[in-house]
């Protein structure tokens, strides 16, 4: 292939992927959460996709302080088996 | 005095009246602390997201207090001695405890049948 072919091509996918991105927002700075309850199965099995993995926040835009607390709530569920530690 | 919140699994096979009574026993321990028991929540029996021993479900009963820490210890201590408690957990509230019960305790029967289905 022509190295300028190559390169336009390449430009293309890159605008694919990037024009049309949805803006990642902090689901609970938008609601106002107090605070995020260990109880709540069904708000963080939002967060824990199939295999039961904390999902990363550079995926979901949670922001940092969220994060944090999301990560503590999901490691409490865990502990009283109302979250998977792992799904096989 | 601290607030603090605790939850344990009992055996499945226990009964309404049993875990009553533990939970009576439970109540009289913070009480003759000087402390105050603020919400009992019986969530009944539930589907676990993973197996505890041979258990595949467990009976979860939910209590909020405010007590002496020593309390809380004892409180797990007798959890411990108890062999039909197959799990518990004790966390320490740092936000005043909520007046509505949570979500997940409202519809522990809805919840039950969908949330290992969706764990498999």
């Amino acid at each position: 292939m022509d190295p300028r072919e190559r390169d336009r091509s390449k430009k293309k996918q890159f605008r694919k992927k990037f024009l049309f991105r949805k803006k990642k927002f902090c689901k609970f700075c938008e609601e106002k959460i107090p605070y995020i309850d260990y109880k709540d199965v069904r708000l963080l099995q939002g967060f824990t996709p199939e295999r039961g993995k904390i999902f990363p926040r550079r995926i979901s835009g949670t922001c940092a302080k969220h994060q944090r607390e999301l990560m503590q709530a999901i490691k409490r569920a865990r502990n009283i088996a109302l979250l998977p530690f792992t799904a096989d | 005095m601290v607030k603090y919140e605790s939850i344990f699994i009992a055996d499945p096979g226990a009964t309404d009246d049993e875990v009553a009574g533990w939970v009576k026993g439970f109540e009289e321990t913070i009480q003759g602390s000087g402390g105050t028991v603020r919400k009992i929540e019986r969530w009944g029996k539930r589907r676990l997201a993973y197996r505890v021993g041979r258990h595949e479900d467990g009976n979860y009963t939910l209590m909020q207090m405010e007590c002496p820490a020593p309390t809380a210890k004892e409180l797990e201590r007798r959890y411990r001695m108890n062999d039909r408690i197959i799990k518990y957990l004790t966390v320490r509230l740092d936000h005043d405890i909520p007046e509505a019960p949570a979500e997940a305790a409202s519809a522990p029967a809805a919840e039950a049948p969908t949330a290992p289905g969706e764990t498999e």
